[in-house]
C-alpha cells in the first residue's frame, strides 16, 4: 500500500487577486501624456548630462534632481544594444503557456539616451540581427497617452 | 471641529495585480489528526515534552523550546473564556470576503450579534477562537466556563467544532 | 564591540492617505533629501543604505532593487530590513549596526508606505497576503467561513489589538472612556506636528467617544489610519557626529526580540503557547537589554520621554507597563492625570504616534527619528518644554510578537 507523504498541497482560491494601482509621480505622467504626441520624452541630469529614458526625477549616478525644465525630447530612432528570443510566457497564474510565434525582445539605446531599454522586437528578419543595427519606434495608429501607443521597435 | 486637509495632485496611475490563487503551499497533515478527532467529538492537541504545554490546534514545534511536539492527547470538552469580542449588529458591507458580502450568501445574519471568544479548553496552554453561542452578550465575561457546541453529524472536518456555549446550571 | 554613534539628521514625509502627486521611490526619495539636507551632507558622504518597508503591501515584490536609484544605493552596499510592523524600528537599528560595529562612518536608515497603491480598502491588501496560506490551508479541512468571518473579519477588523486590548482591560481596569482619552490626545497631538496625518487640533475625548464602534471596544476613532509617507535617519559615528551635529541623538541601548505568534493562529493553522497576547514578554525582556546597556537603572525616574509603537490607544498603555515607565496596570490612572500630555511628567507619544500617522514600514523608524527630535530639539511646535536627556522609542510587528526597542540619549555611552 502506497504510504502517505507528510504533506499535503494546499492551492490558493483562484478567485484570489490582490489588485494594485500604482501612482506614477509627475516625470512619468509627462512622459506619459507626451506619448500621445508620438513623442519619446527622456531626462538630462543637469550635473552629470546622463540622459534616462523614460525620464525620472533622481539621478542614480550623482543623485541630482530632475525637473519638467530636464525633459529632452529623443528622435525616437536607435541601436539595437541586444535582443533574445521569448517561446513560453506566463499566463499570472503561476503556468507557463507556448507561444504560437516566438516573440523577439530587444535591448535598444536610443538616439540621445544613455540608458537602454527593452521593447519588443517586429518587422524584421530574425536571420539579419546585429548588434549595432539601426531600429526605430513604432507608434500605434491611436496615440492616446499611454505604454500602448508604442507597438514595437521595428528595422530601420 | 474636525480633521485637517492635505489633498494632493493625483497622477496618472498603472494597474496590476498578483494572483494569489497561483501558489501552491505545502503543509503537514496536523489539520488532518485535528479533523479526524473532530469527528469522534475529541479535540486533540500536541504536547512538548520539554516544557510540557499542551497545544490545541496541534502543530510541530514548541513555540518557545523549539522541540518536536510528537506526542498528542485529547482534551477536555470544557473549558474557560479568556477574552472575548462584541460586534455591532452585522449590516450588508462591512464583512467582505473574496469580494462576496457574506450578508448576501446568508452567511451571517442582518442584525445579528457575533461574539467571537478565545477559550482555553482544560488542559490547554493556547487559546481557540471560536463563537460563542446561546447566550446574549451582556451575559459573557471573562472566566466564563463553557462547553463545546458539537456539529450534529461531525464528518470530519474544522466546522464539526461549531462553537461554545455557557454552561447553565439545570 | 559597539562603537558610540548618533543620529544626525531626520527627513520625513508629509503623510495623507493618499500621495498620488508621487511614485514610491520618489516618496522615498523625498523623506532621503531631507534628512541629508537636515544632516548637512550629500551622498556622497553615506557608506551605507538599510532600507525597508513591509513585505508585498505597495504591490512590489523587492522595492529596494527598483527604487534603489532613489535612495542613494548605487556604489554602496544596500540592505534590506523587513520584520512586519517593526520594519523600521528594525531598518532604524540596522542603520545603527553598520556604523556601531567600524564597517561604515555614515550610514542613512530609510523607511516607506505607500497604502494607497493597493485597491483594496483600508489597504488590506498585505494583511490577506499574510493571513493566505493558512486561511487555504483551514478552507481545505472544512472551516466553516461563517466562523471565519466572524472572527477573523469581526476581531481583526480592528486588527489583532482588539482582543489584547480586552485582556488588559479585563487586568488592569481600564475602560474604554481611557481609550478615547488616548486617541484624543494623539490627534491633537498629530495637529503639532507637520508631518503627521491624522490632524485634529483641539480634539477631546468625547469628539472620538461618538465615533461608530468596531467591535467593543474599539470605535473607528481609536484606530490608526493607513498612511502613504517615508522617513529617513542619518546615522554617524562619534567624530563625524560631533563635528557636523550641534546636539546629536546618541544610540544607547538597543534590544529586539521575537516570539512566537502571540494569538489566534501559528504557522498551519496551529494553536499559540500565548494565553494573554497584551502579556507582552518580549517587550519585558527587550527592554530590559536596551536599559541595560544604556546604564539605566531606573526607567520610570530616568527616561524622560517614550515613543510608543500604538496603532492601538491601548497599546500605549500596555506597552509604557512592558517598557517599565508604569507599574503594571496602573498606565491609564497616570495617563487620566496627565502626566503622559506634552507638558507632562513622562510625555509619551507627543508627535501623535502610530495613532495619528501609519505608513507601516516606516512608523517604527518614525519612534526612533521621533525620539532623537525632542533629545536633539528640534521638534518644532510638538517639542516637549523639558529638557530631554534619555529617551526610549518602541516598536511591535507582527501577531504582536516582534519587539524593537531604543535607547536614545544626549550625550553618548
Amino acid at each position: 500500500m502506497e504510504k502517505k507523504s507528510g504533506v499535503i498541497v494546499v492551492n490558493g482560491l483562484p478567485i484570489v487577486q490582490a489588485q494594485f494601482n500604482w501612482s506614477v509621480g509627475f516625470q512619468m505622467q509627462n512622459f506619459l501624456k507626451a506619448l500621445a504626441n508620438k513623442k519619446f520624452l527622456a531626462s538630462k541630469c543637469p550635473e552629470c548630462a546622463y540622459v534616462y529614458a523614460p525620464p525620472r526625477n533622481t539621478c542614480s549616478k550623482c543623485y541630482k534632481k530632475m525637473e519638467e525644465k530636464d525633459l529632452v525630447e529623443l528622435s525616437g530612432k536607435g541601436m539595437l544594444a541586444g535582443w533574445t528570443t521569448a517561446y513560453v510566457e506566463l499566463d499570472g497564474k503561476g503556468n507557463f503557456v507556448d507561444l504560437k510565434k516566438p516573440k523577439l525582445i530587444a535591448a535598444v539605446k536610443l538616439e540621445g539616451a544613455n540608458s537602454t531599454l527593452f521593447m519588443p522586437l517586429e518587422d524584421i528578419d530574425s536571420k539579419k540581427l546585429k548588434v549595432g543595427m539601426a531600429v526605430a519606434i513604432e507608434w500605434s495608429p491611436e496615440t492616446k497617452g499611454g505604454w500602448k501607443d508604442i507597438k514595437y521597435l521595428r528595422a530601420v | 471641529m474636525a480633521y485637517l486637509k492635505d489633498e494632493r495632485p493625483e497622477t496618472m496611475m498603472v494597474e496590476g495585480d498578483w494572483q494569489v490563487g497561483a501558489y501552491r503551499w505545502k503543509a503537514p497533515r496536523l489539520l488532518e489528526e485535528f479533523s479526524a478527532g473532530l469527528k469522534e467529538k475529541k479535540i486533540i492537541g500536541s504536547m512538548c515534552m520539554g516544557c510540557g504545554k499542551v497545544i490545541t490546534q496541534p502543530r510541530h514545534l514548541c513555540g518557545r523550546c523549539h522541540r518536536r511536539m510528537d506526542e498528542r492527547c485529547v482534551l477536555s470538552d470544557w473549558g474557560t473564556i479568556t477574552c472575548f469580542v462584541i460586534s455591532p449588529k452585522v449590516e450588508k458591507g462591512k464583512y467582505k470576503l473574496f469580494g462576496m458580502d457574506p450578508v448576501d450568501t446568508g452567511t451571517l445574519k442582518l442584525g445579528e450579534i457575533l461574539i467571537p471568544v478565545f477559550v482555553r479548553f482544560d488542559g490547554a496552554d493556547s487559546n481557540i477562537n471560536c463563537l460563542l453561542l446561546n447566550a446574549k452578550p451582556e451575559e459573557v465575561f471573562i472566566g466564563m466556563r463553557v462547553k463545546v457546541v458539537w456539529a450534529k453529524e461531525p464528518k470530519g472536518q474544522m466546522a464539526d467544532l461549531e462553537g461554545v456555549e455557557p454552561i447553565r446550571e439545570k | 564591540m559597539f562603537r558610540n554613534c548618533a543620529i544626525i539628521g531626520c527627513g520625513q514625509t508629509k503623510h495623507t492617505s493618499r500621495r498620488r502627486d508621487v511614485s514610491v521611490a520618489e516618496l522615498a526619495q523625498q523623506a532621503v533629501q531631507a534628512a541629508l539636507d537636515d544632516a548637512g551632507i550629500t551622498m556622497k558622504d553615506v557608506g551605507c543604505v538599510v532600507s525597508g518597508n513591509m513585505q508585498g503591501f505597495g504591490g512590489v515584490a523587492q522595492p529596494e532593487q527598483w527604487l534603489g536609484d532613489w535612495i542613494g544605493c548605487p556604489g554602496k552596499p544596500a540592505i534590506r530590513i523587513a520584520t512586519g510592523g517593526t520594519t523600521g524600528g528594525s531598518v532604524g537599528q540596522g542603520a545603527c549596526y553598520t556604523v556601531a560595529s567600524g564597517m561604515y562612518d555614515v550610514s542613512i536608515g530609510v523607511a516607506w508606505e505607500k497604502h494607497s497603491d493597493s485597491k483594496e480598502a483600508g489597504a488590506t491588501t498585505g494583511l490577506m497576503h499574510v493571513g493566505m496560506g493558512n486561511l487555504f490551508h483551514a478552507l481545505t479541512y472544512g472551516l466553516s467561513l461563517r466562523n471565519l468571518i466572524a472572527t477573523s473579519a469581526v476581531g481583526a477588523a480592528a486588527g489583532v489589538a482588539v482582543y489584547q486590548a480586552m485582556f488588559y482591560m479585563h487586568r488592569s481596569g481600564c475602560k474604554q472612556e481611557h481609550l478615547d482619552m488616548v486617541a484624543a490626545k494623539a490627534r491633537r497631538n498629530a495637529a503639532k506636528n507637520q508631518y503627521a496625518h491624522l490632524q485634529w487640533p483641539n480634539c477631546r475625548p468625547e469628539d472620538i467617544a461618538k465615533t461608530e464602534t468596531i467591535a467593543w471596544p474599539f470605535r473607528y476613532g481609536h484606530v490608526c489610519p493607513a498612511s502613504d509617507g517615508a522617513s529617513c535617519i542619518v546615522v554617524a559615528e562619534e567624530k563625524t557626529a560631533k563635528r557636523l551635529c550641534k546636539q546629536p541623538a546618541w544610540f544607547l541601548g538597543l534590544a529586539s526580540y521575537s516570539d512566537e505568534e502571540n494569538q489566534l493562529q501559528s504557522e498551519n493553522f496551529g494553536g499559540v503557547g500565548v494565553i494573554d497576547p497584551s502579556e507582552q514578554m518580549g517587550c519585558r525582556v527587550s527592554a530590559k537589554k536596551a536599559y541595560a546597556m544604556a546604564g539605566i537603572t531606573d526607567p520610570q525616574k530616568e527616561i524622560d520621554l517614550a515613543e510608543i509603537y500604538q496603532p492601538f490607544p491601548s497599546q500605549e498603555l500596555i506597552f509604557s507597563e512592558r517598557l517599565g515607565l508604569f507599574d503594571d496596570g496602573t498606565a491609564w490612572r497616570h495617563m487620566e492625570k496627565g502626566e503622559t500630555d506634552i507638558n507632562g511628567r513622562l510625555p509619551i507619544s507627543v508627535s501623535g504616534g502610530v495613532n495619528a500617522t501609519n505608513a507601516i514600514g516606516s512608523s517604527a523608524l518614525q519612534r526612533i527619528l521621533e525620539a532623537a527630535l525632542q533629545i536633539q530639539g528640534k521638534a518644532g511646535e510638538h517639542q516637549v518644554p523639558k529638557k530631554v536627556r534619555k529617551a526610549v522609542a518602541h516598536g511591535w510587528g507582527g501577531v504582536t510578537n516582534y519587539i524593537t526597542c531604543t535607547v536614545l540619549g544626549d550625550s553618548p555611552r
